[in-house]
Parts: C-alpha cells; structure tokens; sequence
C-alpha cells in the first residue's frame, strides 16, 4: 500500500523544496496517466480488434482485396457456430484441466525447491541451477519424438496425464527461477524473527515467506498457465482422440487446405483468450505486494 | 569431495531409473494381436472427415469386433506425426498420406495381393493403379482424387473484350494482359509457385508443353521443354508482368485462390474444393472452367492427384486391413465420403455413379487419361520437395530457370 | 558480530533431496530421456519415411555443418535474438515503470498487455501474417489510405521486410511477459529507498539509473536469459510469415531444423537431430557468454 501513498508523498516533498514547478505535473498527471493508459491498451489490443472484426464478418469477406477494419456485413455466425460446437466444448474442457493441472504441480513442485535453493547451500547446487535452465534450452520440436516413445512406454500416450507431467516439466524452470529470486531478496532477520517465534522451517515458508513472495507466486502461475494453455506440438503428438484434444490443436482445423473457416478460426481463438484474461484478472492485483507490505516492521 | 561423489550417485541413479522405467514395455511395436487396428486420417475439412470416418468406425467395429483406433491430423502436421510414429517402430495400420513409394521401399507396407479384393483393384481407374505400383506391386491405394483445369472470371473476360478462354500459350499471354490492363488491381492470372504445392502448379503447365518428369523410367527434369516451361512461368511474372506479386512467395490457399475468390484475378488453375468455396461462399463471382491452354499445340493435358491409404505390414492385423479395405472400397462408403469433401472418384464405378453432377463433368471427361505425378519412384518424394521448397526463387526477378532444373536433375539422378 | 544479509545456511545433499525431489524426478524424467533420444537420433541413419537404417557415426553432423545455407541461417538467428531480446527489453523496462504506477484504468491497462500473452502464438502469428499480406492486408491498406506510401509493400515476401517484420511481431509478443516480469521485480524493491533517495533530491532519471537498474540486476538477468532462450527456440512467429516464401532465406535456426526433417530433400529427420543438438549447445553458450560478462562486470564493480 507505501506505493500508493509513495509517489505522491514524495512528490509534494520535492515540491517543497523544489518551489512550484511541481505541482504543474502533479495536476496534469492525473489526466495525463490515463491517456498514456489508453495508448497502450490500443497499442496491445488493436490486432485483436482486427481478429474481433473478421470473426464478426462472414469467411469470404476474411480475405478482401482491399480489406476493411469494419465488416461490411455484420454476422454472429462464426460465433454462434463455434459456441455451439461440442467438439469445441471438448477441447475447452481438456484445454482447462491441462492447464490447471500442470500450473498446480508447478507451483506445488517449484516453491520448496526454490526456497531451499535460495536458503541454502549445499553441494550440487549450482548443477541443480544450471540443470533447470539446460532443460530449457531444448526446443520442444526437438525433444517430441523422444516424449512420444518415453509416454507410449510408460502406457501413458494419449491422456491428460502425459500432457499435464510434459507441461508441467517444461515451466519449473521458469517458476524456480524467479521464486528463487524473490526468496533470495527477503532479508534474513524475517525468518530468524519467525523462528524466534517458535516456526518450523516448513511453518516459516508458509506464513512468512509465501506472502512476501506472492508477486512471484503470481507472475509463475501467469506463465506456467499460458504456456500449457498454448502449448502446441506437445499436444499434438502425444493426445490422438479427438475428445482429448486441447484448444490449440483443436482450432487448426478451421482452415486446411480445402475448406476454410476463417471467421470461426478468429472466433475460436477469441474465447481462448477470455480464460486466461480471467484468471490474470483474478490475480493481477497481487502484483503488488512483497517487501513493503509491512513485513518486519 | 564425497558428499560430491554421493550427489552425482543420486542423480545418475536418478537417470538410471528413468531409462530403465522407459525402456521396459515392448519397444516392438510392429505386433499386434488382430483386435485393434489404428487407423490415421488427414483432415481433409473440419466438417467432413471426421463425420465421415466416426461413422465408417462405427460401421467396420459392428461387422468385424475389431476396435478402430481413429487419429485425424491436419495436413500441416501429418507429415511430422508420421515420422514420429515411423521412427518409434509404431507406424499406425492403415496411414491416409499424399506419397506411399518410400514407404514401400522400405518395406513397411502390404501389397494388394495381400490385402486388397480383386475386384476392387480391377475397379480402380487403371492410371491410378500405375502411378500406385511400385517394382510391379500395388501399394499406393488410392483414396480420393482431385483434377485441375483453368478457372476464368467470365466477367472479367468480357470486360476485357475476351469473348472464349485462351487455347495457346500466347493467346492466354495475351488475355492475361487485357486484364491486367482494367487496372483497379485486377491481376492477369495468379501464379501459386510458393512452397504449399508449387509442384502442382509446375506440373499442370509443364505437362501441357510436352515435358513430363520423367520418361521411359529416366528423369527429364531439366530437358528443353521443361526448361522452356520454367522460362515460361519466370516471364509471366517478370518480363510480361501479368501475374499477382511474388508469385514464388504466394501459396493457394491465403494467395491465388483468395485472389480468384475475391473477383479480383482473371484466371487461375482450380479443382473442384475450389468450385464449391466460389459456389457456397463467393455466389457473386462469376466463372467458368476450360481446359488448360496448350504450348506446344498438343491436346490439353489435365494435370491429377490422388492421395493414398496405404497399410502397414504388421504381424497379426492382415486379416483386420482386409476386412478395412473390403468396407472402404464399397460404393456406399468411398463414394459418400468423396462426395461429402467434394473431390473426383477413383473407381470406373464411381465414375458412373458422379456422372449424373453436371459441375463435375469437366474433370470426370478427362480422369481416365489422366497425367499424373510420378509418385511410384520414391525419388519423387524428395524432388517434390526440393521444387516445393525452391521452385519459387527461380521464378524471381534473379531467378534462374534453367541452373535450377539442372540442379534438380543432378539431384534426382545422384540418388538413383 | 554482524551477519550478511543474504548469507545462506548449509544443508544436507538428502535434506536437499527431499526438498528438490519433485522437481528433479519431473525435470530428469520428462526432459531427460527425450534429450537422449535426440542425441541418439543425431547419430543415426534415417530414411526418408523416418525409419531407423544404422548408425550415422558423425556424417549427420559433418552434412549439417558444411550445408550452404547455414551461414544465412545463423546470421538471421543472431539478429532475430538481439533484436528481439533488446528491444523487447528496453520497452518493457518502460513499460513496466508505467504499469507500476497508480493512474485511474490502471487495470485495464494492465488486462490489455496481458492479451498478446495470452493468445496463443499460432494464433497471432497468423492474425499478423494476414495483416502483412500484400493484398488481404490491413497494414497496407491503411498506409495507402493515409498515403504514406503509394505501392503496397511485400511485408512479408520481400527479403528487405521479412525479417523486420518477424523482428516486430516477435518484439510485439514478448513486451508483456517482460513487462509483467519486471513489474514483479519492481515490487520487490522496498519503498524506502525511493522515499531516501528523493529526500537526497535526485532526478526521476538519476534515481532510476542508480537505484532502480542495480536493484532490478537479477529481475533484468532472468529476463535477458529467458528470453534469450526462448526468442533463440521460438518456432511459430517465423514458421508462419516465413510459410510463403521459398528458399531458407529467412529460416532461423529452429525453422531450418524443422525444414531439414520435414521439407527439405533430405528430409531426413538424423539430420535434424544433429541440428537440434546444434542448436541446445549454441544457445549454452549463448547465455554462458552472457552470464560470464555480467558477472565479470558485477565482480570488477565490487573490486
């Protein structure tokens, strides 16, 4: 909540000092914020306007030459026929409990790795740090023939399991990274206070240290959601029924090379999009937060 | 320095166990036990295949008890999720894919002695039996089949002041120019030489100037007509200017189609998908179809394609992929499907029972005597790719026709 | 006796285990047995249908290096990576500055960056391929109805745009994860330094320079390595406005990789393996560089 309060009080403190030529910004700021704002939400949206409106079009107007931003006819056609699509509704459903699934055991996996390594030294450290970043830098086309014949072995080809275990794999490296980062950050005399106070180590990471580090827990749930939730050749080629297909295999087949859908291509990946919207709405304002919420003073 | 060497213990032994736990189950995949089959589809639309196919399953696990295993796959990715299966010694059954001779050389699939009713292959029209045939085997069972002509926009024409399409290469210059000339962004012809099916596109007009890719089982892939052709398509883009922009970078579908769908190209080389996305979507188009114009004065050749459902030899399912073939070849299934998805018939039978479709008519005249690719070498394969990935640049503004047909010949024959 | 702040305790390699095992099992058991695999493949010998012939020894390797389009191929993924990397983080530096302010809409300021995040990137990539088009574009024909230009421009098709325009979808996706990134770290940093350092009376850009940056160093670290990693594999940006045009010409690495397997004549996917193992040893030492020089830098500073 200091961020808030921050700014303004540090403002009127150099205004003080500094004479009037302060207080001109000070006013001018509250409008002037607020445009920039509007800049960059169109500076970030306005190519999915242009999706907005060609899902908002019939198909053959999609391709126009020369286009138009506006439909020149309005149609809710492609929507209508997307929301009402069982198969659509399927890959809706397979898409969420991927995605949830995967971000729960990232987040569950990654949070006592990442306090341990941030805490502590022990040997193998720096092997278990650099081993997580490595694994990263393997493109997943490269790695789908081997996830392929290592889940058919283990019976596990073409289930949620596979997809959850493989998405989940992928982004620890991510989360470790960053909560370690925050773990790192928070002062020692946090946890000793805590364990002054009679905490297990398990306890202190709970109540002291998560709330301190939720910015991270929030940017690491962001991530690790939106990449399972837009996975592709993963997906691909490990779900082989059409029922347990996700959203991003599913709407490629919009458009083939013989029939194509384009307006239903643009309505399916819209709503996509609101899923992921939401839940970032939901958590966004945890951003904020860490340190200076009050912590040990 | 040995809590070290007991770190690198547990991670080994962490390794160890992981491969260990991979490689246990059979890692043969090329058994069966009969009572299942799996079966992969490309997905030639989102509103057809999978309807089609959901019901043949249903249809082949009531007569037969054997359960079908069914995976459609966009055309995009077929290719990779092939390989894949192939290269995990866990080919699917029955594979619907747009080649099957390097397959056959490999030795991975069952011919039609083995699997196919007499009576069916002795219906399938006799040019797509040939271009099926590997060292005197048919393998290459042919699904579907599509055929392609020239597609003009009668208005357009009459614009222009062409009264009937062009049946030469000079007048179709010619005709191609007057359009151009209306100006407002109409386009003479569009050119799709982009990486998508650039062979196609190079096939159709190849064929009509006398070459072939090969002849009398060598490759003529850089002989004089062919380069002739080449030069053809290069000055269309670049000395007559009558085609679209950066015909090498503009594939079918996002490029020569939509600009023929939109009224705004005068001809372009279509097939019956075409037809009835202008039909059912662009009603305001209004065109008509000829035969492709000749170079050399010959009769029209008509330039088809058909893709394959090929059958993996595994132990224990012959009996299931006789019985699959037995199904899909039946009238009432093949044709209903090739219908549904708007393509041409393989079997002389089907050819009757189109007959009655009048928008059809054109391509079915000619399906008999159709020209085709030569997909029975499995060289094709890789010079198919080679004219998808880079015919394009020869048709630049720098491009070289005739080093590019040469270069391709040298790779065609380097592999023989 | 005073204590460093962030000195860390030392612990057991079990107690280690016990705390690390999921992670590793997850990390080891999923990512490491396909590696092997691609290593394996890389020295092997495939036919065209992906069907295993014998060992390859190193020809996949020799074959891969000595390919004439590889040198193009490499310089493109250099200036996709740096370009892409630095703008995108220059931007999001800013970017986020503003995001962490207090303004009336701040949220939905903050929901609008999330969205080219959230679309997935197949998705957006063809969205931008079709604005780009020469004829279906509406970039174009919003240049021509302004008249900026007179011509439509070949996006996407012509060699002196194509990587530009990749460059700018790429930059353009990966601004918000950044940005969220950075405004994380933003949080992290304690109000009071602020409050002590414009009571000392500095200049919001003095006080950026010599606070803020120094306290984002390790947010700014994870930011450059990631995306540096992810930039370098990112497959579907370019695959997509790549798709139409012919040639390797502005393949990065990743999309050669794909092509040798799946669209070349070789269609070998050996040759492909080799070219991934390429690829993962390139980007280490990449960012091995990168982190070599930053803790050069940060050591000499302490000296």
């Amino acid at each position: 909540m200091s961020t808030l309060t921050e700014p303004t009080l540090a403002a009127r403190n150099t205004a003080l000092l500094k004479g009037r030529r302060r207080t001109g910004w000070k006013a001018a700021r509250r409008w002037v914020m607020p445009l920039g704002g509007l800049g960059v939400i169109l500076f970030f949206i306005w190519p999915y306007l242009v999706m907005l409106f060609d899902a908002l079009r019939p198909s053959g107007e999609v391709l126009a030459t020369p286009p138009t931003f506006f439909p020149k006819t309005w149609t809710m056609d492609a929507f209508a026929h997307v929301v009402t699509d069982p198969a659509f509704h399927n890959w809706l459903r397979s898409s969420l409990v991927v995605a949830v699934a995967a971000t729960i055991i990232v987040i569950v996996v990654a949070i006592p790795a990442a306090y341990f390594t941030a805490r502590f030294s022990f040997r193998g450290r720096m092997l278990f740090l650099g081993l997580v970043v490595v694994t990263q830098m393997f493109a997943p086309t490269s790695l789908v023939v081997g996830l392929y014949r290592e889940f058919y072995d283990l019976g596990l080809i073409n289930t949620y399991a596979a997809l959850i275990l493989t998405d989940a794999a992928f982004n620890i490296a991510f989360a470790l990274w960053i909560l370690q980062g925050f773990f790192s950050a928070i002062p020692k005399d946090i946890e000793e206070a805590a364990a002054l106070d009679g905490c297990s180590r398990v306890g202190t990471l709970f109540r002291v240290m998560l709330p301190l580090t939720l910015p991270g827990i929030v940017t690491a749930i962001t991530f690790t959601f939106i990449a399972a939730w837009n996975e592709y050749v993963v997906a691909l080629t490990l779900i082989q029924d059409d029922a347990l297909k996700p959203l991003t295999v599913g709407i490629s087949s919009y458009v083939t090379a013989y029939e194509q859908n384009w307006s239903q291509l643009f309505a399916a990946s819209l709503i996509a999009i609101v899923p992921v919207v939401i839940l970032f709405a939901l958590i966004e304002k945890h951003l904020v937060g860490g340190l200076t919420a009050g912590a040990v003073k | 320095m040995k809590k070290s060497l007991r770190w690198g213990a547990i991670v080994a032994a962490a390794t160890v166990t992981t491969l260990a736990l991979a490689a246990c189950g059979s890692s043969g995949g090329s058994s069966t036990d009969g009572k299942s089959i799996k079966v992969v589809i490309a997905e030639y639309s989102k509103d057809h295949t999978k309807k089609f196919w959901d019901e043949f399953k249903k249809t082949y696990e009531k007569q037969t008890g054997v359960e079908l295993k069914l995976q459609v796959i966009s055309w995009n990715d077929i290719d990779q999720q092939t390989s894949t299966m192939v290269q995990n010694n866990n080919a699917p059954d029955i594979l619907n894919l747009n080649a099957y001779a390097s397959y056959a050389a490999d030795g991975l699939l069952y011919d039609s002695s083995e699997v196919l009713p007499a009576a069916t292959k002795a219906d399938i029209i006799p040019a797509f039996v040939k271009s099926g045939t590997y060292k005197g085997k048919f393998y290459g069972f042919p699904d579907l089949s599509s055929a392609r002509a020239l597609f003009y926009n009668t208005e357009l024409f009459s614009k222009a002041g062409i009264d009937a399409a062009p049946t030469t290469w000079d007048e179709f210059v010619t005709d191609a120019k007057k359009v151009e000339a209306l100006g407002d962004g109409n386009v003479g012809y569009a050119l799709p030489l982009g990486p998508e099916e650039a062979q196609a596109e190079f096939a159709i007009w190849l064929f009509n100037n006398g070459g072939d890719f090969k002849e009398d089982g060598k490759w003529t892939l850089n002989s004089a007509a062919n380069v002739k052709t080449l030069e053809f398509l290069r000055d269309l883009n670049v000395k007559d200017k009558v085609t679209q922009n950066n015909p090498g970078s503009t594939n079918r579908t996002d490029g020569a189609f939509s600009l023929f769908e939109q009224g705004k190209a005068g001809m372009v080389v279509g097939f019956s998908p075409l037809q009835g996305a202008l039909d059912s979507d662009h009603p305001d188009v209004k065109y008509a179809i000829a035969p492709m114009p000749s170079g050399d004065g010959a009769e029209p050749q008509t330039y088809g394609v058909t893709d394959y459902l090929m059958a993996f030899k595994k132990d224990g399912n012959k009996d299931a992929v006789k019985s699959f073939y037995k199904l899909y070849y039946q009238a009432d299934q093949i044709n209903k499907w090739i219908k549904s998805e708007g393509f041409l018939p393989v079997t002389t039978s089907g050819l009757k029972e189109f007959a009655d479709d009048p928008k059809l008519k054109v391509y079915l005249d000619t399906l008999p005597n159709i020209h085709l690719t030569p997909t029975d070498d499995p060289e094709w394969d890789k010079v198919k790719l080679t004219i998808q990935q880079n015919i394009g640049l020869a048709v630049g503004d720098n491009g070289d026709p005739k080093k590019f047909l040469d270069d391709l010949q040298a790779q065609a024959e380097a592999n023989k | 006796m005073r204590r460093r702040r962030r000195e860390r305790g030392t612990a057991s390699p079990v107690e280690a285990l016990l705390w690390l095992g999921p992670a590793l099992v997850l990390i080891i058991g999923v990512v490491l047995y396909p590696a092997i695999t691609l290593v394996a493949t890389s020295f092997s010998s495939y036919s065209i249908t992906g069907l295993r012939k014998g060992d390859a020894g190193i020809t996949n390797y020799t074959t891969f290096l000595t390919s004439p389009d590889l040198p193009k191929v490499v310089g493109n993924t250099a200036i996709w990576v740096a370009a892409v990397v630095v703008i995108t983080i220059i931007l999001s530096l800013g970017l986020a500055q503003f995001l962490s302010k207090e303004f009336f809409g701040r949220r939905f300021v903050r929901w609008a960056v999330i969205v080219p995040w959230a679309a997935a990137l197949v998705i957006s990539s063809q969205l931008f391929r079709l604005i780009l088009d020469y004829y279906h574009g509406i970039l174009n024909q919003a240049l021509l109805t302004l008249h900026v230009i007179s011509k439509p421009i070949d996006w996407l098709g012509d060699p002196h745009f194509t990587l530009p325009s990749m460059i700018a979808v790429g930059i353009f996706v990966t601004i918000p994860f950044t940005a969220y990134l950075f405004v994380a770290g933003l949080n992290g940093i304690p109000g009071d330094v602020y409050e002590a350092a414009r009571i000392d009376g500095g200049s919001p850009w003095q006080i950026y320079r010599a606070i803020t940056l120094p306290l984002l160093r390790p947010t700014l670290l994870i930011a450059v390595v990631l995306n540096m990693i992810y930039v370098f594999n990112s497959f579907p940006v370019i695959w997509i406005l790549n798709g139409s045009n012919p040639g390797f010409g502005n393949d990065t690495l990743i999309t050669y990789m794909y092509k040798l397997a799946f669209r070349s004549a070789q269609h070998d996917v050996g040759l492909s393996a080799a070219a991934g193992v390429f690829n993962v040893l390139l980007i280490l030492i990449a960012v091995a560089v990168y982190l070599r020089f930053v803790n050069w830098r940060e050591g000499s500073k302490n000296a």
